[in-house]
């Protein structure tokens, strides 16, 4: 699954987008712990970093499917 | 009646007698605008801190999805209200520029607009997924919010906005 990075975490991982291994849905929470296992430079900003799912906030109890949009994003600072 | 609604995500420099004219309707007699500009020297406690520009990036798709919920927020909220403009733009900016926009248009200044582009605003910079990173003489870094989205901020799966 690819997944979209913005500001920061675009930043530390070096790149605009990234790919977990993921085999079918699962849980927000568990990409949480996908990307953290599998970038351990976005690993310490887990934990505040925002999910969209399709455009739209998730949280973690909320489920992407394969070919969902999914971003990654630090708590928003625009204006 | 169907009032302007202007949402944009851009890097072009935002020209306000245009977004002035555009949510303009022949039954406005009141509009408010209200910008966000670089701020070169911000004064603190411990003195004062030098910007040198800012540099704004944005989730394009899903921050023109979250200014169209705001746009429908204030709807709610500010009934008498006619046009809106909520314009971010995006990329660097030097101190002094504008780099949002918001504009509200109402039959009178009494009609709520002040307090929509208040609101506004404040709702733009909690939803919408933009990000700006500040340069300073000696570096540069990505300015985080302080503001963490809830169920309640998707219109779909909380409240709807009109109740909260």
């Amino acid at each position: 699954m690819k997944i979209k990075l913005f500001a920061t975490l675009k930043e530390r991982a070096k790149a605009g987008e990234i790919a977990i291994d993921m085999s079918g849905a699962m849980s927000v929470g568990t990409l949480r712990e996908a990307v953290a296992q599998q970038f351990p430079a976005l690993a310490p900003l887990m934990q505040q970093t925002l999910v969209a799912v399709n455009q739209e906030f998730a949280f973690n109890e909320d489920t992407v499917q394969p070919g969902d949009e999914v971003a990654l994003f630090p708590p928003v600072s625009g204006g | 009646m169907s009032a302007p609604t202007i949402l944009d995500i851009t890097p072009a420099p935002i020209d306000l007698n245009q977004l002035q004219a555009a949510i303009t309707t022949d039954a406005d007699g009141a509009v408010v605008l209200f910008t966000g500009t670089v701020r070169g020297v911000s004064r603190g406690a411990t003195g004062s801190n030098i910007t040198t520009k800012l540099e704004y990036e944005a989730y394009r798709e899903m921050a023109l999805a979250k200014l169209g919920q705001v746009a429908d927020e204030m709807r709610a909220k500010f009934e008498l209200i006619h046009g809106i403009a909520l314009v971010q733009r995006t990329g660097e900016m030097q101190v002094g520029e504008p780099t949002v926009a918001v504009a509200v248009s109402a039959g009178h200044r009494g009609d709520g607009a002040f307090e929509a582009a208040r609101y506004g605003i404040d709702r733009l910079k909690q939803i919408v997924p933009v990000w700006k990173k500040e340069w300073k003489p000696d570096g540069s870094s990505w300015i985080e919010g302080d503001y963490t989205p809830e169920p309640k901020d998707v219109p779909a799966k909380g409240l709807p906005a009109r109740a909260q």
